[in-house]
């Protein structure tokens, strides 16, 4: 059944390990929503996220076949319920000073902060899971809405919930 | 101790470091440094061949014959780019090859130089592994990591990239060894329960098959393999880079599966309520259609690589690990019994086929009497196509291993090159390239690699002025139209005598014993030519798609003119 599905990777912090393992999702044919990448928390390494629209078996297969990668050093799979998503979006929006009150409004019911404005536009910024920010997104079509930047979900494992075995590895057979 | 050494004298020094006597190769303007220091090592054999595809087949051929990784070296540019075929062909065999390309100096890189081409890039799908070495102080590791990561684990190609600044700069060298870590030490091995779930399934099964694959090869699990067979009477399927990992006469040996598989092995499959996988990953020319593959049969998978389980087909068991090692610990369990009912039930389901052939040449006929010729004693490099099933199909392997074909990727020419590379592995023994008049001429450049550099390789060739295997295809799901099939041949007994070499043409089935003994008998390389029936085709045949209870078993009824 197909939901979403979070694939963490934690890989060297290399622009050619980055190449490898998005053209594996690539060429295995892999249903990918969103790709980010940054640091993570061991120098040299960084933590890649991945966001899937399938089913647990097909996410678990991507996992394994990232594993193969040299360079990779743990790839897991998780269906979204299990891991805590955030997301950030940049929002430029032209408002002039007669609208300007009401995009305050917008922004104090979602928590997003104005990070820049001139004399007609401002830049937003709010985070949040995704259907937050899509809800935001949408908040704001009244306005004029000129450029939007979307990290892509980054996505850690609950506490509680991980890290869960590998399906298929031994212990779990 | 160190020395001061260029990055083309280290590469050398690892290359001895790591064992290699012999390498596959073409110089060029961005790998000269490596070929300026290779002379001062001659204990590494250097072969050159005409095409830098044939050095990648060459050194697969090796890899796969020897165990050992195969070297095939290339410069920047369209040599590197002309490796491509071959190291995509190790990649889908799981053979270790290391590819060593020059690359324009680092301060050229990204500008589009001479010879510049990305091919970290380009070989990223098909290499286990690459890298571009920016400095030559990472020469020596990347080097030896290159040898131990096409080795480790599941095998594959490893290309390391090396520009030729990196390659003049003078660096301290110290011998050592790879820094990876033994393979196999990750405590990667399957539980206890998973193999007493294994047995008791292998225990309670009416109808089980073993299904062995091209792990059964790579783990050497041969005696294990035989001993399994043999404590259950689970009769055993191979399949195409399985086959000769189970001998041939043995009575429990079945035979191969799939698109060409017998009627009998496929319908097994199909009526199994067990089959117990080894070392194989699946593929749908094995399978048919996925979704009707063995439908009564639970799986239980043996193999080394967790992303080949449940990729395909899903499965009951999973035990995973070196099949060797796995296969082993299994037997502990396993309890003896038979399938004397259920072997004479398959047994029921062979059929014979009565094929008529020009001048009485039937492929079975040619290679029951290389057979005979060779005592069995030699190994056999298949190029892709009909020849290909007919060899895998009608050759009766004894011996461990000595079955090489082109399985995954289907890359014809492979044979010829292949050849010399295993024959290189295993002095002592006969090689046999046998290859269509398609393939032939797709490589046989390489005689001339033969003939200088003195490589016995005995080649056949079936001639049927076709490119068979799609000609068989055009035939049966194309309304005969022979699109681009017919293919003229030079004459190949001139050809040979061109490269100074033996030559035969074989038209009749009487000549076939002693022409293939004279072949055999002459010092050098060999070439004797079949010409065989112009539209023979391999039966039976899955259509791609089906199931693997719908075989072809003949003919399709001529086309009707009106």
């Amino acid at each position: 059944m197909s939901s979403c599905q979070t694939l963490s990777v934690v890989l060297d912090h290399e622009l050619v390990t980055f190449t490898r393992a998005v053209g594996v999702l690539r060429r295995r044919n892999f249903p990918i929503k969103s790709i980010a990448v940054g640091p993570s928390a061991s120098p040299g390494l960084a933590r890649l996220t991945i966001m899937m629209q399938t089913d647990p078996t097909t996410a678990d297969r991507a996992a394994r076949q990232l594993e193969k990668i040299v360079g990779v050093h743990q790839a897991a799979a998780f269906p979204m319920g299990d891991g805590v998503a955030r997301e950030l979006a940049l929002v430029k929006v032209r408002a002039g000073q007669e609208r300007y009150g009401e995009l305050l409004d917008v922004a104090l019911l979602y928590k997003a902060t104005i990070v820049d404005e001139s004399a007609d536009a401002a830049i937003l910024e709010v985070s949040g899971s995704e259907a937050f920010v899509v809800s935001f997104l949408r908040a704001l079509e009244r306005f004029e809405v000129l450029e939007v930047a979307r990290s892509g979900a980054v996505v850690l494992e609950r506490a509680a919930a991980g890290p869960t075995p590998h399906p298929l590895t031994p212990e779990a057979v | 101790m160190t020395e001061l050494l260029t990055g083309a004298q280290v590469m050398c020094r690892v290359l001895l470091e790591q064992g290699v006597d012999v390498m596959f190769g073409y110089p060029g303007g961005a790998i000269m440094p490596f070929y300026h220091a290779l002379p001062e090592y001659p204990e590494l054999r250097h072969v050159l061949v005409r095409h830098e595809q044939a050095a990648a087949h060459a050194a697969d051929g090796y890899a796969r014959a020897s165990g050992r990784p195969g070297v095939c070296v290339a410069t920047s540019g369209p040599g590197a780019t002309n490796l491509v075929t071959g190291l995509a062909t190790a990649h889908m065999d799981s053979a270790p090859v290391v590819a060593i390309t020059g690359q324009v100096p680092r301060n050229m890189i990204g500008r589009d130089a001479f010879q510049e081409t990305d091919i970290l890039g380009i070989t990223q799908p098909i290499t286990k592994h690459n890298v571009l070495v920016q400095d030559a102080e990472l020469l020596a590791d990347a080097l030896r990591d290159a040898f131990a990561i096409a080795l480790e684990g599941r095998p594959g190609p490893v290309l390391v990239d090396v520009p030729k600044d990196v390659q003049n700069q003078k660096i301290e060298y110290q011998a050592g060894g790879s820094r990876r870590e033994q393979a196999g030490a990750d405590g990667k091995r399957p539980a206890p329960d998973a193999l007493r779930e294994a047995a008791r399934l292998i225990a309670e099964a009416e109808r089980p098959l073993i299904m062995a694959g091209h792990g059964v090869q790579l783990a050497g699990a041969y005696d294990e393999l035989r001993c399994l067979a043999e404590r259950t009477g689970m009769p055993v399927i191979t399949t195409l880079l399985g086959i000769s990992g189970f001998p041939e006469s043995h009575p429990l040996h079945l035979g191969m599966p799939g698109m060409h598989g017998e009627v009998h092995v496929n319908r097994a499959i199909q009526q199994a309520d067990l089959i117990v996988g080894v070392g194989l990953r699946f593929d749908d020319r094995v399978t048919g259609n996925t979704a009707a593959f063995a439908p009564r049969a639970k799986i239980v998978h043996i193999e080394l690589d967790p992303s080949e389980v449940g990729k395909n087909i899903p499965v009951a068991v999973a035990l995973m690990g070196d099949c060797r090692e796995i296969l082993h610990r299994l037997l502990r369990l396993v309890q003896p019994r038979d399938c004397t009912a259920w072997r004479c039930e398959i047994a029921g389901l062979a059929r014979v086929r009565e094929e008529q052939y020009r001048g009485g040449l039937s492929p079975a006929g040619i290679l029951t009497a290389l057979n005979e010729v060779t005592e069995g004693r030699c190994t056999i490099v298949s190029d892709v196509g009909q020849h290909q099933m007919w060899v895998a199909k009608l050759f009766p392997y004894q011996r461990p291993n000595t079955h090489i074909t082109s399985g995954g990727l289907g890359t014809m020419g492979f044979a010829v090159p292949a050849a010399m590379g295993v024959r290189l592995a295993r002095p002592d023994e006969p090689v046999w390239a046998i290859s269509g008049d398609g393939g032939f001429q797709m490589n046989m450049q390489e005689i001339a690699t033969m003939v200088q550099e003195q490589i016995p390789v005995k080649m056949a060739i079936f001639n049927n002025g076709y490119l068979g295997m799609v000609r068989q295809w055009q035939q049966f799901f194309h309304g005969r139209r022979y699109s681009a099939t017919p293919i003229w041949s030079p004459d190949y007994v001139k050809l040979a005598t061109a490269y100074g070499v033996a030559g035969w043409r074989v038209e009749d089935a009487h000549q076939t014993r002693d022409t293939l003994r004279q072949a055999m008998a002459v010092p050098g390389p060999a070439l004797v030519e079949f010409m065989i029936e112009q539209e023979a085709n391999v039966f039976p045949m899955i259509p791609p798609g089906a199931s693997l209870s719908e075989p072809i078993e003949g003919e399709p009824a001529p086309l009707v003119s009106t």
